[in-house]
């Protein structure tokens, strides 16, 4: 197959966007194949918690250095693939979370934004080329800001997650038709946090979701994930692909990562 | 009392007079054809000054960001994006990524480099078109 680069972003926050992209990644990387994450969250950035116990300080290289074209690509990606015995590899790519570095990134003009998109795609160009990795995630930060829509213009798939939150489905609705459309750009949806309920009658809801959804927002809607008090309750540097790889959350995103081709 | 002319006298007299005739025509033509290319070449000179004065001072550039992108028309914004991904591109080159015809891709990075959003360069017989790398965007 070939590889592809996956934005993950929603229209608004706390759908669990890094939750199911630092999951995916473990996912996809346990099953053999080389994976890229990389936190495009430059205003609120996570993986750097995320990871926190495993990646060494201090961290040499962040990707807003590579952005400003500070360092290489190899420079900026961890390889964390050892700390957790994968058996694909797994590269990790840091947004710094100082506050320096996010006001930083804010007060950014629209010309570097210009370099950053171009960037991100000679980025890729290195990390399927050089370094044969067969996906690459990107983190993103929720509804429209430079990172995310340079995220989404240079990715092969966008992955909406959307919760059913009136409002999270509205601003979805916009986003599909005004962004999405604008761009040319074919995303697949993904509905997190849906009522506990779905866990029982699980597939017969699921599938009734998923008719109504895609019929109303006009695109694939790859799944239907429940919400999980646990999941939630989880300190967030517990990796749950790692450390409950039997927990249903997981065994729902495995069934996504074989929706997106990697079987 | 007047000799009645021969049919071949008769015949010679109308061939001269087509023949004076065609003549004229022939020099009105002459004139026509003359005027048409000194009307196409005024228009020409006229067409080189007013695209002269269009063209967009050398200084003119914006930055083709993804947000103004999106308040571009689709035809021009995949020529941009094709250009973030290439370094520099010639029409074919553009098209072939985007599959559309060389020539659409061809009148869109023209159409982008008038607007300012876009340089281009030619090099040998190929003319290229991208991004000015120091942009000094009008914010």
């Amino acid at each position: 197959m070939s590889a592809k680069a996956i934005s993950i972003h929603s229209s608004r926050g706390g759908t669990g966007k890094t939750v199911i992209a630092t999951n995916l990644a473990l996912i996809l990387a346990k099953k053999g194949f080389n994976v890229a994450l990389l936190d495009l969250d430059f205003r609120a950035p996570s993986l750097e918690m995320v990871f926190s116990e495993v990646i060494e300080r201090p961290v040499k290289c962040w990707l807003n250095d590579f952005l400003n074209g500070e360092c290489s690509p190899e420079q900026i990606l961890i390889d964390v693939s050892e700390k957790y015995n994968l058996k694909g590899r797994l590269l990790i790519g840091l947004a710094n979370p100082t506050m320096d570095a996010i006001r930083n990134i804010m007060e950014k003009s629209r010309s570097w934004e210009v370099t950053a998109v171009k960037k991100l795609f000679s980025l890729l160009d290195s990390l399927f080329t050089d370094m044969k990795i067969d996906c690459c995630i990107f983190d993103t930060s929720p509804g429209v800001q430079h990172s995310s829509i340079n995220a989404i213009v240079s990715s092969d798939v966008s992955m909406i997650i959307t919760t059913l939150d009136s409002l999270d489905l509205k601003g979805t609705e916009n986003m599909l038709v005004d962004l999405f459309g604008a761009l040319d750009k074919k995303p697949v949806i993904l509905v997190n946090k849906f009522s506990p309920e779905a866990r029982i009658k699980s597939s017969k809801i699921s599938e009734k979701i998923i008719s109504k959804l895609e019929k109303t927002l006009k695109h694939p809607v790859i799944g239907v994930i429940p919400c999980y008090c646990d999941v939630l309750q989880t300190e967030r540097t517990t990796l749950l692909a790692i450390e409950k790889p039997n927990h249903p959350f997981i065994k729902d995103l495995e069934k996504v990562a074989a929706e997106l081709g990697y079987t | 009392m007047c000799e009645a002319e021969t049919p071949d006298i008769r015949i010679a007299g109308l061939l001269a007079r087509i023949t004076a005739e065609l003549r004229e025509v022939n020099e009105k033509l002459e004139l026509l054809t003359s005027l048409n290319r000194k009307m196409l070449e005024t228009q020409e000179k006229l067409l080189q000054k007013s695209s002269k004065e269009i063209k967009p001072p050398a200084e003119f550039k914006l930055a083709p960001d993804v947000l103004a992108l999106l308040s571009l028309p689709t035809s021009l914004r995949k020529t941009v994006m094709v250009l973030y991904k290439l370094e520099k591109a010639t029409a074919e080159d553009i098209a072939k990524e985007t599959k559309r015809l060389r020539a659409v891709e061809s009148a869109s990075a023209n159409q982008l480099v008038r607007l300012g959003y876009l340089k281009k360069k030619r090099e040998g017989r190929d003319v290229y078109f991208y991004i000015e790398p120091q942009l000094e965007a009008i914010e």
